[in-house]
């Protein structure tokens, strides 16, 4: 699904220009679960940004699905993202003004489809992430717990081949975070993507793989299956 | 996708009540200021056009040269319109039109009431409705009069079946009722409440049948196929060859188009009117606009950090850029929609407040489709100037940068904002400096020495026979303790008298020709007013009928030659006068003119309109008004006491200015009041950008004050910056509407030194609500917040 060659990201100020990713090169079939580890400003979050098509690299290829995305405008990028890619994020990045229903329902807002076939499919997923009693609700009025379900709802709810996560659990408390870890892990199992972003060791352990970066290099990949059997 | 954008948009001005009251209110007010100057400008640019000929029709004026200047004068010869329509066969129609005041009496109502004596062809020329009677009554009665539906309503209280009744003009002659007509808009240049034949106006008036004598208002319809240079080079050459002034008088046309607006002649040359106010008021309706709007942009804007956060979302769930221009173009235009809905009712509300300043009688019309166009119209250029910089900016946000957090200056657009603050407060500076030279010029023409003492002067018209008993009726005045003089002139002492040329002296340059304005005063006239006598003595008490005597001003004096003028004679046709007296100068007509002009004046009381009353100081007006009235009615009963307060007459000559000044007062205060309305919230956004960095200054021990200049110091730097980008555009603007004054203040320094401290102060004030409330925050709370 995701396959990334001599990946390079670099900033540039007007003094210095910092390499945020060297040389990357990855690859992530569907169905995988891959968690991204790696210490502050080693690059986790600017190659997720890059897989989740919301900034260009500088160099290299990344293809997903087949198709090159490297060097595509905005709008092109925009175009590929719709129903493809779901983000969950930290601070999970709900509008304020709208209800725990209208929040799920932008994306699908955005694809066009018909309000009751939206309907349909807010209440479903709303559902299954627990939250349906709370969908009249607005962010504020809900837990950190609550609001990062609205999140994921809102990312899977148009069936995304694949979800990026950064940081999901940074944010919440233990309790909170594991099950918000096992909704991912659910959805991973039923034929969704995941790629993670992570801090954490114990969030971790839920992914089939584990890519270590470092000074925007991946320096160790490792296989987590049986790791995550024992959780 | 509309509805989600509406939602959000509704939710977000419950959410943001502070910034959502001062977004709409600056609009509000923006919008209600630019309606109501709209429904002035719509009254201005309508005036006259109710006629239907009105593209026909013309008034003769005449340009009068006088020693190498040409004065236009709106006299023109009686003769001239009955001779142009036998000679001139482009025009259809012509009138006289000779404006007076009568008292029109019915048994015992009695009223003053404007009139004007006119030809037949007035009627067909104005298209004036008959609602009862008809032209053909009116024709057919020389001795006809013609009333206006409100005029019989308040004589008759109905304007029914009251055609051939009668009424008394002056106490004098009845005149037969021939018609009623219906009452004219009030935005025309044209007002009377009756109307009666110019022929029954002529008899006995053989000066109206001289080509030299300019006494009466001409006014043409041309017909549809006439050329227009042909009818104007009769007009032009018709006065020349019946006189022989060596073309010096001739006329020229002057279309009803321009009657109001484009009055104002100078040498000859149309140079404006009232068309510069229409013009000022429209460019100030567009700034306040574009203030208004801007404080829209600026808070949107500052906005930015909370709205950057929808914005990356929306981006990363799929919404393209145009689709957030869109959203933003929908919530200014719903927000403009909100505010100016708002806006009429604060129109509908302040309608008669401003009604009263104008001195119209303006009214909104929701069914009028102009007014519904211009208010959308309004709408729309709200909606895509306040609109657009939020729209392109906020929707700009890269989704990495923003998820990331955004924050810091955002460079480019805290530029664009602090050049909208600027913008902002040029304008209201250059509105602030031109209320303080508005009203300083306008103080320094009321407090000019006009040449004598106006304060506690009544004028009161002489009406009948009253001057039989002049002397009866002058001594009851003083007997009543109240009064200190009593003067007589022919003419009102504000206006022009009796203004001509052609007089001669000894020692005269042959071509030197001055307009010279000719008054009829008695003995007590110049005491009673406080003009000095410079030279020579004032008239006799008594005057002799064939006296030559004559006083002058001292302007004249001057033409006359240097030294005593005492006993030289002065020379106009076969008259002969001499100078027994000279004075210093005053200044009539236009107040604002550098010098007054040269005056004679003859020992000739039975000629006086006016009795000129100089009341002792201290004396209660009231009870004088009452012992006035008392003496007026005793004397001339028959006509209704009519008086006037010099000073007031002489403050109502300074209408416009004192519109241009009301008005510029309550601009400038609005400009300021939005311009403070968006500082405020730029303010609480800047508060909000450097909470982080007050809390560690506050952390590392600064105190309040110290927060409090860290705040306010850039605002201050921008205020500076635009007083000096407004100074020299408000000096351009002031000093070229002072140029229409001959008689002017200079702009200087302490204009320019107030105008700016009054900036400095109110945006000073402002900002220091949101300084203070930073700088008086909880570190502790900010701490946790980051």
């Amino acid at each position: 699904m995701i396959v990334i060659k001599n990946l390079k990201k670099s900033f540039r100020t007007e003094e210095v220009e910092t390499l945020a990713l060297n040389k990357v090169t990855l690859t992530v079939t569907e169905g995988e679960f891959v968690a991204v580890m790696g210490p502050s400003g080693c690059g986790k979050s600017t190659l997720l940004n890059i897989i989740g098509m919301l900034d260009n690299p500088t160099e290299g290829s990344y293809k997903f699905a087949g198709h090159e995305v490297s060097g595509l405008k905005e709008s092109q990028r925009t175009q590929l993202r719709k129903g493809n890619i779901g983000f969950v994020f930290q601070s999970f990045n709900l509008i304020d003004e709208l209800t725990v229903f209208e929040n799920v329902e932008l994306p699908l807002i955005y694809l066009k489809m018909k309000k009751s076939e939206r309907r349909e499919k807010v209440k479903m997923v709303l559902e299954r992430m627990k939250i349906g009693h709370r969908e009249k609700h607005f962010p504020h009025q809900l837990s950190g717990g609550q609001q990062q379900r609205v999140a994921i709802a809102r990312a899977v709810v148009s069936n995304p081949k694949l979800i990026l996560a950064d940081e999901p659990t940074g944010n919440l408390d233990s309790k909170n975070g594991t099950e918000v870890m096992n909704l991912l892990t659910e959805l991973n199992q039923e034929g969704t993507t995941i790629v993670m972003v992570t801090h954490s060791d114990r969030d971790s352990h839920y992914a089939h793989r584990v890519v270590n970066l470092f000074d925007g290099q991946i320096v160790t990949e490792s296989q987590n299956r049986e790791i995550r059997a024992t959780i | 996708m509309f509805k989600n954008y509406l939602k959000i948009l509704i939710r977000g001005l419950f959410k943001n009540k502070g910034y959502s009251v001062l977004n709409i209110f600056g609009l509000v007010i923006g919008i209600t200021c630019a309606s109501l100057i709209f429904l002035w400008v719509e009254n201005e640019l309508d005036y006259n056009k109710s006629f239907p000929n009105k593209d026909y029709i013309y008034k003769i004026l005449t340009n009068q040269e006088y020693n190498g200047e040409i004065y236009t004068f709106d006299a023109t010869p009686g003769i001239l319109g009955p001779t142009l329509s036998e000679e001139e066969p482009g025009i259809k129609y012509t009138t006289r039109f000779n404006e007076e005041e009568r008292l029109v009496t019915l048994g015992e109502k009695s009223f003053y009431k404007n009139g004007a004596y006119v030809d037949d062809d007035f009627y067909s020329i104005f298209s004036i409705q008959f609602i009862e009677g008809s032209i053909e009554n009116v024709k057919s009665n020389i001795n006809g009069i013609v009333i206006t539906k409100k005029t019989a309503q308040q004589y008759f209280g109905t304007y029914k079946n009251i055609v051939g009744k009668n009424l008394k003009l002056d106490n004098k002659k009845y005149y037969k009722i021939t018609g009623v007509i219906a009452d004219l808009p009030d935005n025309v240049s044209l007002h009377f409440d009756w109307l009666a034949s110019f022929k029954s106006y002529e008899l006995g008036k053989e000066y109206l049948k001289y080509w030299g004598n300019n006494s009466t208002s001409t006014m043409i319809q041309l017909s549809k196929k006439a050329n227009f240079n042909t009818v104007s080079s009769a007009v032009k050459k018709i006065i020349p060859e019946n006189t022989d002034n060596e073309g010096r008088t001739y006329g020229i046309l002057h279309s009803i188009n321009d009657w109001h607006l484009r009055s104002s002649f100078k040498n000859g040359v149309q140079n404006g009117g009232r068309i510069i106010y229409v013009h000022l008021f429209s460019i100030i309706a567009l700034i306040i606009l574009i203030i208004a709007c801007i404080n829209f942009m600026n808070l949107a804007t500052a906005r930015s950090v909370k709205r950057a956060n929808e914005v990356g979302v929306r981006k990363v769930l799929g919404s393209k850029r145009i689709h957030l221009i869109v959203q933003f173009f929908i919530e200014s235009f719903v927000l403009t929609s909100i505010a100016a809905i708002i806006s009429v009712f604060f129109v509908l509300l302040l309608l008669p407040q401003f009604n009263q300043i104008i001195g119209k009688n303006l009214q909104i019309e929701l069914a009028n489709p102009i007014h519904i166009a211009v208010l959308a119209g309004i709408v729309i250029f709200c909606s895509i100037l306040s609109g657009c910089y939020p729209a392109f900016y906020l929707s700009s946000f890269k989704p990495v940068v923003i998820l990331k957090g955004l924050k810091g200056n955002q460079g480019g657009a805290t530029f664009i904002r602090n050049g909208l603050v600027v913008v902002q407060f040029v304008a209201s500076i250059i509105f602030i400096f031109s209320t303080i030279v508005v009203y300083t010029q306008i103080k320094h023409v009321k407090d000019r020495d006009i040449g004598y003492n106006k304060s506690n002067l009544v004028a009161i018209n002489v009406k009948g026979d009253l001057l039989k008993n002049i002397d009866v009726v002058r001594q009851e005045m003083l007997n009543t303790g109240m009064i200190e003089n009593i003067g007589l002139n022919s003419y009102n002492i504000l206006n022009g008298g009796y203004n001509g040329s052609g007089y001669s002296w000894e020692g005269k340059p042959e071509k030197f020709d001055p307009l010279i304005s000719m008054r009829f005063i008695d003995s007590e006239f110049i005491p009673t007013m406080g003009i000095k006598i410079i030279d020579g003595r004032n008239f006799y008490k008594k005057p002799n009928e064939n006296s030559i005597e004559v006083i002058i001003t001292a302007s004249f004096a001057k033409m006359i030659g240097n030294g005593s003028v005492i006993g030289k004679l002065i020379r106009r046709d076969k008259n002969v006068f001499e100078v027994v007296g000279v004075v210093n100068d005053f200044v009539y007509g236009n107040m604002s003119i550098k010098k007054a002009g040269p005056i004679i004046f003859l020992n000739y009381p039975s000629k006086a309109s006016y009795i000129y009353a100089r009341i002792k100081d201290n004396m209660p007006v009231n009870k004088v008004i009452t012992a006035l009235s008392v003496v007026m009615k005793k004397n001339s009963p028959s006509f209704p006491f009519k008086y006037s307060f010099v000073e007031d007459t002489f403050n109502s000559k300074f209408k416009n200015e004192m519109l241009i000044e009301k008005l510029s007062q309550w601009f400038a205060l609005l400009a300021i009041l939005i311009s403070c309305f968006g500082l405020f919230g730029l303010a609480a956004y800047t508060a909000e950008q450097k909470s982080k960095e007050i809390t560690i200054r506050k952390v590392l021990g600064a105190n309040v004050k110290s927060i409090v200049n860290l705040l306010s110091q850039d605002f201050l730097k921008l205020i500076i910056i635009s007083i000096i980008i407004a100074i020299p555009i408000a000096w351009l603007i002031m000093s070229n509407w002072l140029q229409k004054f001959a008689y002017r203040i200079n702009i200087s320094w302490w204009m320019y030194a107030l105008a700016a401290l009054i900036a400095i102060f109110i945006a000073m004030f402002t900002i220091s609500f949101q300084a203070i409330k930073a700088a008086r925050t909880n570190p502790a709370k900010t701490l946790r917040t980051e």
